[in-house]
């Protein structure tokens, strides 16, 4: 696999990052926005004068950055340490 | 699918997934199943395309009302707090989808699934364009003229025109499409609707467009796990092969038999008309979506061959190996038997359910305060929602602790339908009558015009502790 890894297309590992993290946060979209009303719970700190779709399309583009960041992170990890 | 199969995919070496892919070109086929396929197709698109226009009484018959947070289906409404329901009819279209293809494999994949209905549709405009797949083929090769510019072009102009139009109905499911098309066509679009078309629209484009069957292969999370719905009565697309083989060509009306020769002419139409390119002849494989285009083509190829039909046909692997097939096997029993069960509670519940929300809130500002009389005094806000499709008054009653004073609307609460009023109370009570430092009380509200729709909500009253 070491040696390997490099022949990985560069397509694969974008996909392999980016789709999984895509579908766990449109999952995570849906639960937190049915749980919070981004109106009401802005209106309480204060926030930018968009509408709640606004909210709901930055919301889930903050979480699709996150649960890429875990994929990348699992990506990394994924590499064996190098035996010295 | 089978175990070997399985392994198949985790040992193939992994420079295959996504290394430049030969395209496809599948053959347009004709025959039952392609017309079912067919059939299916222009239903499906017909429900996505027409659906969002639907009215029912003066409004959008379904919609998924983002901005608005309500689900409008037909008669009913669904607010946030129904969410069980929505979560309970994705456990009924999962089980669904595993009962279906326990019986009956992937047809899922080969006629409903939105990737092979907008791939044949995307197919079709690329038909109508560049022609068969053989004059594709040669426009793919030939090196570049205006002649293969312009059919490029008009190709992707079509796809792009087609994606922005699926894009613009996606959106269009979930605001009022009837005001997104006004403000579409006098360029007023919101900027986030307008992202949401073009994002959509791309999707739909790049997946039935270019991915095509790489989606099933490569990034369809069912396509894995489906084979462990599959067992020896499942309808898998199979090759006979004690039938077919030794394959070979032979002139028509040759006695193979007396050659030492199968049923198979080794015509390789079937590869020809796989979308995933791969043979069914070589057996199972997880690339098969079980679109039955071979099926097809070969019962083509053994009509005029004079042959029996189905060398390539809908089977079990307990039919091809002539053992006893059954239907209802414990798996799927227990599949009809949770369905059902699932589905009965679900229906039952929401013709149960009282179009009435009531959220209690306390006065984050202070625990309780004691007035001059010498009474304690606790403040909420009561969150009234009125789910129905009507307005309703509504009266509320307190109940709990004993001699509780509390400022009560004379007529009732007044909440137009589909909407919340928020309500501020406050309540009094004689410290005598309170035992601990909190104390439960019942909020009771009824409609008092329909006595079917009333709903009692706990909220704790806080005091000081005397003892």
């Amino acid at each position: 696999m070491p040696g390997k890894n490099n022949s990985v297309p560069k397509v694969q590992r974008f996909v392999a990052i980016l789709w999984p993290s895509f579908v766990v946060s449109g999952i995570a979209t849906v639960l937190f926005f049915t749980a919070f009303d981004p109106d009401e719970v802005i209106g309480c700190v204060g926030g930018w004068d968009i509408s709640r779709m606004g909210y709901y399309s930055v919301g889930f583009f903050l979480f699709w950055l996150l649960t890429s960041l875990n994929s990348v992170l699992t990506c990394y990890f994924l590499k064996p340490c190098s035996k010295s | 699918m089978t175990e070997k199969n399985t392994q198949q995919i985790e040992m193939t070496p992994v420079e295959e997934v996504y290394a430049k892919r030969k395209k496809i070109y599948p053959r347009q086929v004709t025959g039952l199943f392609a017309s079912f396929r067919f059939t299916g197709v222009l239903v499906l698109l017909g429900i996505y395309y027409l659906g969002p226009f639907l009215q029912w009484n003066g409004r959008q018959a379904i919609l998924f009302d983002l901005p608005a947070r309500k689900f409008y289906i037909f008669e009913w409404i669904f607010w946030p707090q129904d969410f069980i329901y929505l979560a309970a009819l994705l456990i009924i279209a999962a089980i669904a989808l595993f009962l279906v293809t326990a019986l009956a494999g992937r047809v899922w994949c080969g006629y409903a699934c939105p990737q092979t209905v907008w791939t044949e549709a995307f197919l079709w405009i690329e038909r109508k364009v560049e022609g068969s797949r053989s004059s594709q083929m040669k426009l793919d090769k030939a090196g570049w003229s205006w002649a293969k510019f312009r059919l490029k072009f008009t190709k992707h102009f079509l796809w792009l025109a087609f994606s922005l139009l699926t894009g613009f109905v996606f959106v269009g499911w979930f605001t009022p499409i009837t005001e997104l098309t006004e403000r579409t066509l006098s360029f007023e679009l919101g900027p986030w609707e307008f992202f949401w078309i073009i994002f959509y629209g791309f999707a739909t484009y790049g997946n039935a467009g270019w991915m095509r069957e790489q989606v099933c292969m490569y990034m369809c999370p069912y396509a894995r796990f489906q084979s462990a719905m599959f067992d020896k009565n499942t309808l898998v697309i199979s090759y006979d092969e004690k039938r077919g083989e030794p394959r070979g060509s032979r002139k028509k009306g040759a006695d193979y038999e007396a050659e030492g020769k199968g049923a198979c002419v080794d015509c390789s139409l079937c590869v020809q008309v796989c979308p995933t390119g791969i043979d069914i002849r070589d057996g199972l494989q997880y690339q098969c979506i079980g679109c039955a285009a071979c099926v097809d083509v070969c019962n083509e190829v053994m009509d005029k061959m004079g042959y029996e039909k189905n060398l390539v046909s809908y089977t079990t692997e307990n039919a091809l190996s002539g053992k006893k097939e059954s239907f209802f096997r414990p798996r799927v029993t227990i599949y009809i038997v949770l369905l059902s069960v699932i589905t009965i509670a679900l229906l039952g519940s929401i013709a149960q359910r009282v179009p009435l929300g009531l959220d209690i809130i306390r006065d984050r500002s202070s625990l309780y305060r004691e007035t001059d009389e010498g009474l304690i005094e606790n403040v909420y806000t009561l969150k009234v929602m009125n789910m129905d499709l009507k307005d309703h008054r509504y009266s509320l009653a307190v109940g709990g602790i004993e001699d509780l004073r509390i400022k009560k609307p004379k007529k009732g609460i007044l909440v137009e339908a589909g909407t919340v009023v928020t309500y501020p109370i406050r309540i009094q009570v004689n410290p005598d009558n309170l035992k601990t430092a909190s104390t439960e009380l019942i909020f009771y509200l009824n409609a008092l015009d329909d006595d079917a729709i009333s709903i009692e909500v706990d909220g704790r009253f806080l005091g000081p502790v005397f003892k």
